[in-house]
């Protein structure tokens, strides 16, 4: 296997591990994925250690006078993408069971990473609907229905703005969490039909860290406790920008005399 | 019958999560029934029982990993992808949002109360996917469709 062949198999494995992790897909699906694409090529010695925010690959050959190649990947951000994960996680089975060239799975890889599956405001009616049913889960009225959605839709609109300037996921968190919780304080001071707690706890659902939390439930089952930790960590802080992000406000609209 | 409406609304909000995490459209539909069946039996254990938010949420989130497994293996997909939007409902938003008004209204014994109470919810769906998950992988193992090494839906 000539030196050229076993670099295009590194860049396609490791463009699935990209695509996946940041994604959110669970860091041993990532290893898995990556260590899968290399051996199907016919690449004899294969490591790959992945965490939640970076991909190191080493391959070697049987070849002695040859050294082996490492490669590294940074993952900078995480947005959620389900559909990704999925599609990228039937390519490595499809790419291990049939003989689909590299070049090939580079474009497919290409066409997945490439696709718009949703949007914005799609994303921010399913927002909307997160927020308002949860009022009522958790006993608003029509009222509260109605007014959870709107201060819903309009802090995940915030989000996506915020995601889309690159700030950092705990300061947008805390700012989506904080304008929502004006807007249900708000609306409860205005209209007596409405209680604040309903739409407050309504709008602060859409940013729970339910993905923070799955996947470290999973990566410790898989035997990562690395990974496990590192995303217990996340979710906490998450956990705590939300917390102070809705506290914050209430806290300061009781300072200034008003009443939640 | 207030379970019912309990199941509907939580239909409402499954919907939500699978858009805004972009689940495969096919496996949105069994995402929602899933989720609703969790929190369904949430408040089945918590209404009707009367048994303690832990252990709803301990029941509710068996519910859901012993339905996304299933599905996983119908649909031929991650589990990942059942599992997520199917515990959000259950994940305790309330219990920290009221942990977090104990606290600035300074009565610090039920902070820590209501705090407890949360962290042990998390903790019940923690154990309730993890008991789920390894009981179907060992089944799997036994039965010789998956070698103990693999991991993977």
């Amino acid at each position: 296997m000539d030196i050229q062949r076993q670099k295009n198999i590194m860049v396609l494995a490791l463009f699935a591990g990209e695509i996946m992790l940041k994604s959110g897909a669970e860091v041993y699906r990532v290893e898995d994925t990556v260590d899968r694409i290399c051996r199907a090529c016919g690449i004899p010695y294969v490591e790959v250690v992945a965490t939640i925010s970076s991909i190191s690959l080493s391959l070697d050959s049987d070849d002695p006078e040859r050294p082996p190649l490492t490669f590294i990947k940074r993952i900078r951000s995480i947005t959620v993408d389900l559909e990704k994960v999925s599609r990228v996680n039937q390519f490595s089975r499809e790419f291990t069971t049939t003989d689909l060239s590299v070049d090939e799975g580079r474009k497919i890889l290409k066409e997945i990473n490439g696709s718009k599956s949703a949007p914005a405001p799609a994303l921010v009616a399913g927002a909307a609907a997160i927020s308002a049913f949860f009022s009522a889960m958790l006993g608003g009225g029509l009222w509260d229905f109605v007014y959870a959605a709107i201060s819903g839709a309009v802090a995940y609109s915030l989000s996506l703005v915020l995601e889309r300037l690159h700030a950092n996921s705990y300061m947008r968190i805390f700012l989506c969490c904080a304008l929502a919780t004006l807007l249900a304080v708000i609306c409860a001071n205005l209209d007596p039909r409405a209680t604040a707690d309903c739409i407050i706890i309504g709008g602060v659902m859409i940013f729970l860290p339910g993905v923070a939390i799955t996947n470290a439930i999973r990566d410790a089952l898989a035997g990562d406790p690395q990974a496990a930790v590192s995303r217990a960590v996340d979710a906490f802080l998450v956990a705590i920008s939300i917390a102070v992000g809705a506290g914050m406000v209430i806290a300061l609209w009781q300072f200034a005399g008003g009443v939640v | 019958m207030t379970i019912l409406i309990h199941f509907l609304l939580s239909l409402g909000s499954v919907f939500g999560f699978c858009s805004i995490f972009k689940i495969p459209r096919k496996a949105i539909f069994p995402c929602m029934v899933i989720g609703a069946c969790g929190w369904a039996m949430f408040k089945y254990v918590v209404l009707i029982l009367g048994l303690s938010n832990v252990l709803g949420c301990l029941f509710g989130a068996l519910v859901v990993a012993v339905l996304s497994e299933a599905c996983a293996r119908i649909f031929k997909d991650a589990s990942t992808i059942f599992v997520l939007p199917g515990i959000l409902p259950l994940v305790p938003g309330a219990g920290m949002y009221y942990t977090m008004r104990a606290l600035i209204a300074g009565d610090y014994a039920s902070t820590m109360s209501l705090g407890t109470q949360t962290i042990f919810m998390a903790g019940a769906i923690a154990v309730a996917i993890l008991i789920v998950t390894s009981l179907f992988r060992v089944g799997m193992v036994i039965r010789g469709t998956l070698s103990p090494r693999e991991f993977r839906r």
